[in-house]
């Protein structure tokens, strides 16, 4: 008897020594993607199914949770746009157009599978709660549900490296669970600074059979900017930041 | 003429087919891409053929060809170079914009350069930027059409996302961000001189005009408020809004208010009438993305400095009745006196009241990639006539747009799109950006 209850009292015990805290993995998943702020370079790559490819070259900088700034360096047609999210609002500033205006989430400012949202990342905990966490032998498996209704995707699945506590994969569904892209994280790669990360993003979905994005990061580091840069007024001077 | 557009067209997709074909399947990232220089240059060139399938019966064709016969099509070739070029140093940065285009039309070749912009920015914080020059503040939410651009010149609503043109202003952005609902705030003023030799159409001149626009984020919604005095236009007033309310909505509106606004029309007798009194503008608009990628864009726009239906009756009546004099007599007197009333005044885009925008573009459809093909509507609601224009767009060339369009204007007689020197319009583009 007195054998069970000190089973039992140990189980007790034990469950919430084990039960993990999916908020703070979910922003150790974050840090260890990226500082909260920072400079970065990427390249776009829109793949198409017949092989042609689109390529975007863009400078980035981002401040806290909720602010992100892209900057169009390549090509041509495309040089010096660039496009600004606070929280749930996202511009584009085209040079030509000579003013920002609103755009939304689902649309993309580069084609192919990557849309505002993706290009313009916040941190994943400023945008979604986790319900539950699965471990695995060799990952953890993030259940995320969006906090409002102006995220793009509903819920994502992530799947997290136990070690590095860096993601592998993430699925992006609807609230209905219907998948709508998978992006895969590869490459992980030293950016200096403390930053080990993965170094590209590629992206299918079931929606565009055929076709694939990929994102690859150069030149990520830590660096803080003045809240001002994250303006509307400020978007036709980005290029200053570099 | 015809043919020519199609099959460059046609030609440049399979080329810009196997060019792409020939690339490697492994991703690169040279840095070098990426190095910063001070200084950048660039711009595109655009040849540009245009077919009119002219309106022989309306008003503004016997206005245009009253003493020529250019057949039942005209025949428009335009070539545009625009250049851009910056130099950084430190808190300082120069940046021109040039324009040069060449027009050979019925009425011959035609060249003009102009300086769309130039200006010295000097940057001392991210929060203050000093302006001086020639610049294009571009004001306003709208997409056709913007009643709240007060310093800049009016655009025009077929080619709402070209460059224009700006004012030699002097101008500061002073900005603050917050936390909580409010998250910006910045303010513009702006001094914009009107003399002989400055900004001489801008207004009435020897004047020194002061502008002002302020912008606030506030509960996710972009709204500024603005205002234009000093003399050289009547004093006006101004806010928009802009906000999405879902992730594939948005909504956007412009209102204006214009003291002692002048209106100047030619009355059916020739006599060229002044009104004066204080007139409104608005727009109202909303932005949305289907889920088969479909965006369409739809304004309403009051424009309080429009002509009512009697007044544009009464123009086009006097041209009609001066064309009618000309026939016989040969003496195009009044003829020429509607060309001077119409360069001053019915010179300007949607010279009405009302007008509805609407327009439809559909990214990739039928999995033909690179090809948004779209659909344009303006309606005037006051005479019920309208343009109607389809057109596709391919973007498979790097660095290279290339665009065919067509445009049906429609409208019974003594309307604004039925008045028309033109019925129809064929135009093909290519833009090659470096």
């Amino acid at each position: 008897m007195m054998r069970m209850l000190i089973a039992v009292v140990a189980l007790l015990v034990a469950i919430p020594a084990h039960a993990i805290d999916g908020a703070a993995l979910l922003k150790q998943v974050d840090r260890n993607l990226n500082p909260e702020s920072y400079e970065s370079y990427r390249k776009l790559v829109n793949v198409e199914p017949d092989g042609r490819r689109k390529e975007y070259t863009l400078f980035t900088v981002k401040k806290g949770a909720d602010k992100v700034a892209s900057l169009f360096l390549a090509p041509a047609s495309d040089k010096g746009r660039s496009t600004l999210r606070l929280g749930d609002n996202m511009w584009l500033y085209i040079p030509n157009v000579g003013k920002p205006v609103r755009i939304t989430s689902l649309q993309s400012v580069v084609g192919g599978v990557f849309n505002n949202a993706d290009i313009l990342q916040l941190d994943y905990a400023a945008e979604y709660t986790v319900e539950k966490v699965e471990e695995g032998e060799k990952e953890y498996l993030l259940h995320l549900k969006a906090k409002t209704k102006a995220v793009a995707y509903d819920r994502l699945r992530l799947r997290a490296d136990r070690t590095s506590k860096l993601p592998k994969k993430i699925e992006c569904l609807t609230e209905a669970n219907m998948l709508i892209k998978t992006i895969h994280f590869k490459d992980v790669k030293d950016f200096g600074g403390g930053i080990v990360r993965p170094s590209v993003m590629e992206t299918d979905s079931p929606l565009y059979k055929g076709y694939k994005s990929v994102m690859i990061f150069a030149k990520l580091k830590a660096k803080d900017f003045k809240d001002e840069v994250f303006t509307l007024t400020f978007m036709p001077n980005v290029e200053s930041l570099r | 003429m015809k043919a020519a557009p199609c099959i460059l067209f046609v030609v440049l997709w399979l080329l810009g087919g196997l060019s792409y074909a020939a690339f490697a399947e492994e991703y690169t990232f040279d840095e070098s891409e990426i190095e910063k220089k001070s200084y950048h240059i660039g711009g595109y060139a655009e040849f540009r053929p245009v077919l009119f399938g002219l309106d022989r019966g309306a008003s503004l064709y016997k206005l245009k060809f009253y003493n020529r016969d250019e057949g039942a099509t005209l025949e428009e070739y335009n070539a545009a170079l625009q250049l851009e070029g910056g130099l950084e140093k430190g808190i300082a940065r120069i940046f021109v914009r040039t324009n040069s285009e060449y027009q050979n039309s019925y009425l011959g070749g035609h060249f003009k350069t102009s300086v769309y912009e130039g200006f010295l920015s000097i940057r001392p914080s991210s929060s203050l930027t000093i302006d001086i020059g020639k610049k294009a503040l571009k004001w306003g939410k709208g997409y056709a059409w913007n009643p709240v651009a007060f310093v800049d010149r009016p655009k025009d609503p077929d080619e709402p996302e070209q460059n224009l043109e700006g004012f030699i202003v002097a101008s500061a952005d002073c900005i603050k961000s917050f936390q909580g609902p409010l998250k910006t705030v910045s303010f513009t003023p702006i001094l914009v001189p009107a003399y002989q030799d400055v900004n001489d159409d801008f207004g009435g001149t020897g004047h020194m005009n002061f502008a002002a626009k302020l912008y606030l984020l506030i509960y996710d919604t972009d709204i500024d408020f603005m205002a234009l005095s000093g003399g050289s236009k009547p004093r006006r007033y101004g806010a928009d809004f802009s906000r999405n309310i879902r992730t594939n909505l948005e909504i956007h509106g412009e209102f204006a208010f214009l003291k002692d606004y002048e209106k100047r029309f030619l009355s059916e007798s020739g006599e060229l009438v002044d009104k004066k009194k204080d007139v409104a503008s608005y727009l109202a608009g909303i932005r949305y993305l289907t889920e088969t990628d479909t965006t369409y864009i739809l304004e309403y726009y009051r424009n309080g400095t429009g002509f009512t239906e009697n007044e544009m009756t009464g123009y086009f009546t006097f041209i009609d009745n001066a064309y009618n004099a000309y026939v016989p007599s040969g003496s195009d007197m009044l003829l020429k006196k509607a060309l001077k009333a119409t360069s001053g005044n019915y010179g300007r885009p949607n010279l009405m009241r009302d007008y509805i925008y609407l327009r439809a573009s559909r990214k990739e459809p039928f999995d033909i990639l690179y090809f948004t093909p779209s659909i344009t509507w303006i309606y005037n609601m006051n005479d019920k006539s309208y343009s109607l224009s389809p057109e596709i767009l391919y973007i498979g060339i790097k660095n290279l747009d290339l665009r065919l369009r067509a445009s049906i204007l429609k409208g019974e007689r003594f309307s604004e799109y039925g008045e028309k020197q033109n019925d129809w319009k064929m135009e093909f583009r290519a833009r090659y950006y470096f």
